[in-house]
């Protein structure tokens, strides 16, 4: 019961309630003590029902008959199941208040169950800790700006003063991807690479790239990983195979959509021709200067025609100097001058007329003659065909003729040439047959081999991904457990140390096992009573047979022989006062037991103190009945 | 803590004895924490005379390596065990973890300064000044009979720039709302002077 009381003690001072030091046990506890203690539960596990009561007994009788009242409903109100009325606080007994204060003390809310009941995860522990950083900084009093020492001047100063900017950093050894670095690289890492720190532009941006740079790679690469144990691993190929078809891919596909994109963009610039290449593309891109290069092919007919023309102009020339020549020299009037070069201009373009004329024809000419021409050479081809098959049959009708002198004897010998190469023909194929089979036979198992070895590849992958799961899910538990390891050595660090869990728990187990020995012994004595009363009713069962066949036996002998008689009636007493007997024991028995029950009520009565309840509440009546006339003559007064 | 492959590798370097003896070692940690802490850039940090005959792609990339690990350790504000347990994974001996960690306290206080001065804050307030005008009539309306707040906050910015001053008038209930959000459990006195003048001007109204 001690332990009971501590902890209830223990409880009671948390809540707020001033118990006295040398408060050892519920016995102890005054009427003012327990309403203090009740009330003060209340409050903290209702605040709506406890802040209405007060923890002090006014000095009033019926005030306090009727805080006793209120408090009794309070804790109705809340649950508690037992009888409980104003006289549990104020004539108070001690199993009552025990249970009483028990019930409240659970109904307390836990504050720390649910803090340590949630797993933390890596956020919520940050948020724990900031939540913790920031209480701790509001705590320190606030200092004007003067007046602040350094320790205050990094809490309280606005100390935000440069923006995350980040520099891109060239770091050395970096460059794996394209295998092997060229040696001018190497020794421009070597001569002339600032130190990373010195790289950024601003110094203030150095933390800030650094911590990028770190944070890109480690992003990266886990992009890798998760990358290749999804795909990268059905494909079946080793890393650097895989990248390297990626990158095709990657290329592949920015190719295409640039060509794209040019098609629509020279679509629009008017240019008519398939592209080609990458590089041909991109010039075209550039704009205005595509036109001028069109014309450079041209077709033969108009190299034809310029060169036609060329000739045609120097006649021109040659005519006109002619011309010029002709003309008579000086002392000509202007108008004949004029008249004469009229002249000469139409003459020109009738020439020019019948040129272009003529022109045109040779043309139309030179189309038909072409079309003749192809038409010829074809004619020409099927003609040398049809020679060479005839000269073919020729020789085979030649040779046919010269053998037909001697023909049965050049028969004979076909017919043997012709069997022969037939049987050559037949020994030939099941030779290939021969050599056939057996390489069919191997085609087909190693087909078989590969397949099953494909099956095989896929199992081991499938395994080898399900041990990559296992692998990546106990590396997560590890990390979990370890990092709620660490929490919960802090946390059991920072628990109060005042009341000692271990002590309880080691009486609690004592207790269990002593409740398992006792359970025990009362089991071995039950079946020991139940063997008692067996046998019992064995023995009992027994002497009734027993004495009803000695009865008849001695009855029948008694009526002729007269100490039979006197036998008998000794035998009836006999049984009789044996009876008795067992009456009695049994009767004693029950007494017995009466008498322990009985003792323990008395116990349990004394407890209760009613005696001095009785002598109190005969008081408290009688200060009640004056209260009530003082107020009935003060009504009458007024 | 994780650390990427670069990272790794540079301090592998710095692990082993063939590269970095013990004096070198030293003087390259030192060197990496000096080189975070400068205020300005300097290019020379690694000119040292015992650094100078290591290969200097190495000397770099661990001076690298070094400086990213310092960086990352004081962004998660890592503890001596976790420290001890990242390095030994990369195989350094006991005293150069000692060393390395001896340095690292030394210096936490002021990386977390270098850390924490990145960003950008509001000006905090400092202090609040109030007037209470009361309006009977404006060239609108003939009869008003409103009371209204003017206040003054000063408020304090990153240090070097003085004492700024915000001005502003509000009514009743905008007040109401503007201090409702200011009242925190344990603001500072200013801000509790408000909170307190607030309450008593409605009750006065």
């Amino acid at each position: 019961m001690e332990e009971v009381d501590r902890i209830l003690i223990h409880s009671l001072r948390q809540t707020g309630t001033d118990v006295p030091e040398d408060v050892d046990s519920v016995k102890q506890f005054t009427s003012e003590l327990i309403v203090e203690a009740v009330v003060r539960c209340l409050r903290v596990i209702d605040p709506a029902l406890g802040n209405g009561l007060s923890p002090s007994l006014p000095p009033g009788m019926s005030a306090r008959f009727r805080l006793g009242m209120s408090l009794a409903q309070a804790c109705q109100d809340l649950g508690y199941k037992g009888e409980i009325g104003y006289q549990t606080f104020l004539y108070s007994n001690e199993p009552e208040i025990r249970s009483l204060l028990m019930f409240l003390v659970e109904k307390l809310p836990r504050e720390s169950a649910e803090a340590s009941s949630q797993p933390a995860g890596k956020s919520a522990l940050l948020l724990k800790s900031i939540a913790a950083q920031i209480k701790a900084q509001l705590f320190l009093p606030w200092a004007p700006p003067s007046c602040r020492l350094p320790l205050l001047c990094q809490m309280q100063s606005p100390g935000l003063s440069n923006g995350f900017h980040t520099q891109p950093l060239s770091l050395p050894h970096r460059s794996r991807s394209s295998g092997k670095t060229l040696k001018e690289v190497k020794d421009y890492y070597r001569d002339f690479l600032l130190p990373v720190t010195a790289q950024p532009s601003q110094n203030s941006s150095v933390p800030a790239s650094l911590l990028e740079q770190h944070a890109l790679d480690l992003s990266a690469a886990q992009e890798w990983e998760n990358e290749w144990n999804s795909q990268g691993l059905l494909s079946r190929l080793s890393p650097e195979d895989y990248r390297a078809r990626k990158r095709a891919r990657l290329q592949k596909r920015i190719e295409e959509q640039l060509r794209a994109a040019a098609q629509s963009c020279s679509d629009v610039q008017n240019a008519s021709r398939s592209g080609p290449d990458l590089v041909d593309l991109l010039p075209s891109f550039g704009g205005g200067t595509v036109g001028d290069q069109l014309l450079t092919k041209g077709t033969r007919f108009t190299h034809t025609e310029k060169f036609t023309f060329t000739q045609d102009p120097e006649k021109a020339v040659q005519q006109m100097a002619a011309a010029v020549n002709s003309l008579p020299t000086s002392h000509q009037s202007e108008e004949d001058i004029r008249a004469q070069q009229q002249e000469e201009l139409a003459s020109m373009q009738q020439q020019l007329q019948q040129l272009s004329l003529h022109v045109d024809e040779v043309g139309g000419d030179i189309k038909k003659l072409t079309v003749a021409i192809s038409k010829v050479s074809e004619e020409l081809k099927q003609q040398e065909q049809s020679n060479t098959e005839k000269v073919a049959t020729i020789r085979i009708k030649r040779q046919t003729v010269d053998l037909l002198p001697d023909a049965d004897n050049n028969l004979a010998k076909l017919q043997a040439l012709v069997d022969a190469s037939s049987r050559r023909v037949a020994s030939l194929s099941s030779q290939w047959e021969k050599h056939r089979a057996p390489l069919v036979e191997e085609q087909q198992r190693l087909k078989e081999l590969c397949s099953s070895q494909e099956l095989e590849s896929s199992r081991k992958l499938s395994e080898i991904k399900g041990l990559h799961e296992k692998i990546r899910q106990s590396a997560e538990d590890a990390k979990k457990k370890e990092g709620l390891y660490k929490q919960l050595v802090t946390e059991f660090e920072n628990l109060p140390k005042d009341v000692s869990r271990s002590a309880y728990t080691v009486r609690i187990l004592e207790i269990v096992g002593n409740i398992k020995k006792q359970k025990e012994e009362i089991t071995k004595i039950l079946s020991d009573t139940k063997e008692l009363q067996k046998e019992i009713n064995n023995l009992t069962g027994k002497l009734d047979r027993t004495f009803a066949v000695t009865d008849e036996l001695v009855f029948k002998d008694a009526k002729k022989d007269e100490s039979v008689r006197k036998s008998y009636k000794y035998l009836a007493a006999l049984h009789e006062n044996c009876t008795q007997l067992i009456q009695t024991i049994e009767d004693t028995g029950t007494i017995m037991r009466e008498i322990r029950d009985l003792e323990e009520q008395i116990e349990t009565e004394n407890g209760k103190k009613t005696l001095s309840n009785l002598e109190k509440i005969l008081e408290d009546y009688k200060a009640i009945r004056q209260e009530n006339s003082a107020l009935a003559a003060k009504i009458r007064e007024a | 803590m994780e650390l990427s492959e670069f990272v790794q590798e540079g301090l592998q370097y710095l692990a082993d004895s063939g590269y970095f003896n013990d004096k070198a070692f030293a003087v390259m940690i030192e060197v990496a924490f000096r080189s975070l802490l400068l205020s300005s850039s300097d290019d020379t940090v690694l000119d040292n005379n015992e650094l100078k005959h290591i290969e200097q792609t190495v000397v770099k990339h661990c001076h690298s390596a070094v400086t990213t690990c310092i960086l990352e350790c004081v962004k998660q504000n890592a503890d001596r065990s976790t420290i001890c347990t990242c390095l030994e994974d990369i195989r350094f001996d006991p005293e150069r973890i000692d060393t390395f960690c001896s340095l690292y306290q030394k210096h936490k206080k002021d990386l977390e300064n270098v850390l924490s001065s990145i960003g950008r804050g509001l000006p905090h307030i400092n202090d609040a000044s109030w007037r209470l005008e009361y309006q009977i009539k404006n060239s609108h309306l003939h009869k008003v009979n409103q009371p209204s707040y003017l206040i003054t906050l000063s408020t304090e910015n990153s240090g070097s720039r003085s004492a700024e001053e915000v001005n502003f008038s509000c009514n009743m209930e905008q007040l109401q709302v503007r201090a409702l959000r200011l009242s925190w459990k344990e603001a500072s006195p200013a801000t509790n002077v408000l909170h307190d003048n607030k309450i008593t001007f409605i009750y006065f109204f």
